[in-house]
């Protein structure tokens, strides 16, 4: 009886190391060899830009971005230059001093806003592993309004047309085509035109993207505006286009109600709403291209 | 009866440790990619290649982790990730195959055939790879190379960079083994 016991117990045992050795290949032992480190979420968004305001993405170390960002529109007394009536360009540059902090500053043609920023990427989403599941970059804008025409600070003084925007970009790359980001915004403006108007404003920004082929996307977002300006009719910013990658040049094309690219503007100064009569609808097409300054040398063993 | 059994149990147990053996190891074997069209020349190496190799059997396998190639071009490598390859669906490539006709006792260089199945973003082929194989000190140095064309592994490739990419891509590759300890 014990023997019989014992036989089996070693009949199983042999099979059970017969299965170790023979039932496992060998791909399946090296699995167990490799290391795991944690795996940063790349790309919850392609671009620097979610469609009217920043996204939580920086750049990599050494890189350059330079952006033309544009907005065209017809004006109902139909004036038609080249293209469209209107044309209004943001061009920008930033360069990222490391893969987390980026500075830009740029100059927009139509309503004469000088703007510089400061980002600093300080959580990263983790994708296997247990760490943050959510990606969360701090954007400093300030801006200077020069055209007092398309200001709605005071321009009387240097002071006065500054404003300064802070921004807690909040983003989750769902699944491998879908990206979610909140932006909760507070724009300080130095005075304003009216006294009824605040100069602190508290916004909302919701966006996403959502990719239908392997270089094309579709992004849109949208600013809530708390505590709008009192002296004129403003509208919350609203945004739909498509993203398209190529190699080293990343193409934006949307739909909007916001002719103003500085993110202070555009939150509050949006004088339209989003229908398709003239001149509510403005065209926008960014154009950024990618100037890599360091090359990456691969690790030596 | 009890003793054969144990003798049994002995003999097997002797067995296993034997193939433990008779493994070597790479951990930090070299894989890198060449690109070359009249646009642009593309090169990204992998530094953390792992392999097994098990002499019982004549038999290799390689695991290559995708996200570990690293680019020249910060942005050429989340493209790669991101779009071509697509890392997060298919993170690791792998080649699986014997070595045929080896003969472990020669102790000078070697140059054989490995024959066996290559998967790269989910799709496996059949790869012939001629690999020389050498003794330097303690170690078993294998290193060759091959072409693959991008279209057998459904690799998608939009049309407007058609120009910068390679229909047929150069692999280079160098694997150090040691004995495997468990």
């Amino acid at each position: 009886m014990n023997n019989k016991i014992f036989f089996i117990l070693a009949v199983l045992h042999i099979i059970g190391s017969t299965t170790l050795v023979f039932g496992q290949s060998l791909l399946q032992e090296l699995d167990k060899e490799l290391i795991s480190d944690p795996v940063y979420t790349e790309a919850t968004f392609k671009t620097t830009r979610l469609a009217l305001g920043h996204s939580v993405q920086t750049r990599k170390s050494g890189i350059m971005e330079i952006s033309a960002n544009s907005r065209f529109w017809n004006i109902p007394e139909r004036t038609q230059g080249f293209i469209a009536d209107r044309v209004s360009t943001r061009f920008g540059v930033s360069y990222a001093f490391t893969d987390r902090f980026t500075a830009g500053f740029g100059v927009t043609t139509f309503d004469g806003i000088l703007d510089g920023y400061l980002k600093y990427k300080l959580v990263r989403q983790v994708s296997e592993g247990k760490e943050s599941p959510l990606t969360i970059t701090l954007l400093q804008n300030s801006s200077l309004r020069t055209n007092p025409d398309r200001s709605i600070n005071s321009t009387e003084n240097f002071s006065d047309k500054l404003s300064f925007t802070t921004q807690v970009l909040i983003a989750r790359k769902f699944t491998r085509n879908l990206s979610m980001q909140l932006s909760p915004t507070f724009v300080h403006r130095s005075s304003a035109i009216s006294d009824d108007d605040p100069t602190n404003h508290f916004a909302l920004g919701i966006g996403g993207r959502y990719r239908i082929g392997g270089h094309l996307s579709i992004s849109s977002e949208y600013y809530y505006l708390a505590n709008p300006l009192e002296s004129i009719t403003t509208y919350d910013a609203f945004a739909i286009g498509v993203n398209w990658e190529l190699t080293d040049l990343m193409l934006q094309f949307h739909l909007s109600n916001a002719p103003n690219i500085a993110e202070d503007a555009f939150i509050t100064q949006t004088r339209n709403n989003f229908n398709t009569r003239d001149g509510n609808l403005f065209f926008g097409f960014n154009a950024t291209f990618v100037l890599h300054f360091k090359r990456n040398q691969s690790k030596k063993p | 009866m009890n003793r054969i059994v144990l003798l049994v149990l002995l003999l097997t147990g002797q067995a296993l440790s034997l193939n433990a053996q008779k493994r070597f190891i790479a951990r930090q074997g070299q894989v890198t990619f060449f690109s070359y069209t009249s646009v642009e020349n593309i090169e990204a190496t992998n530094n953390q290649v792992f392999s097994i190799l098990d002499f019982n059997k004549n038999e290799l396998a390689v695991s290559i982790l995708m996200r570990a190639f690293v680019f020249p071009k910060a942005l050429m490598q989340e493209h790669f990730n991101e779009s071509y390859m697509e890392s997060d669906i298919y993170p690791k490539s792998t080649f699986e195959g014997d070595i045929i006709d080896f003969d472990a006792s020669l102790p000078t260089v070697q140059t054989k055939i490995i024959k066996g199945r290559l998967t790269v973003h989910g799709i496996t082929k059949e790869k012939e790879i001629k690999t020389k194989i050498e003794f330097i000190a303690n170690t078993l140095v294998f290193s060759g190379s091959f072409d693959m064309t991008v279209a057998d592994y459904k690799i998608k490739i939009p049309p407007i960079v058609a120009g910068n990419i390679a229909k047929t891509i150069a692999v280079k590759f160098r694997f150090e083994f040691q004995p495997y300890e468990q």
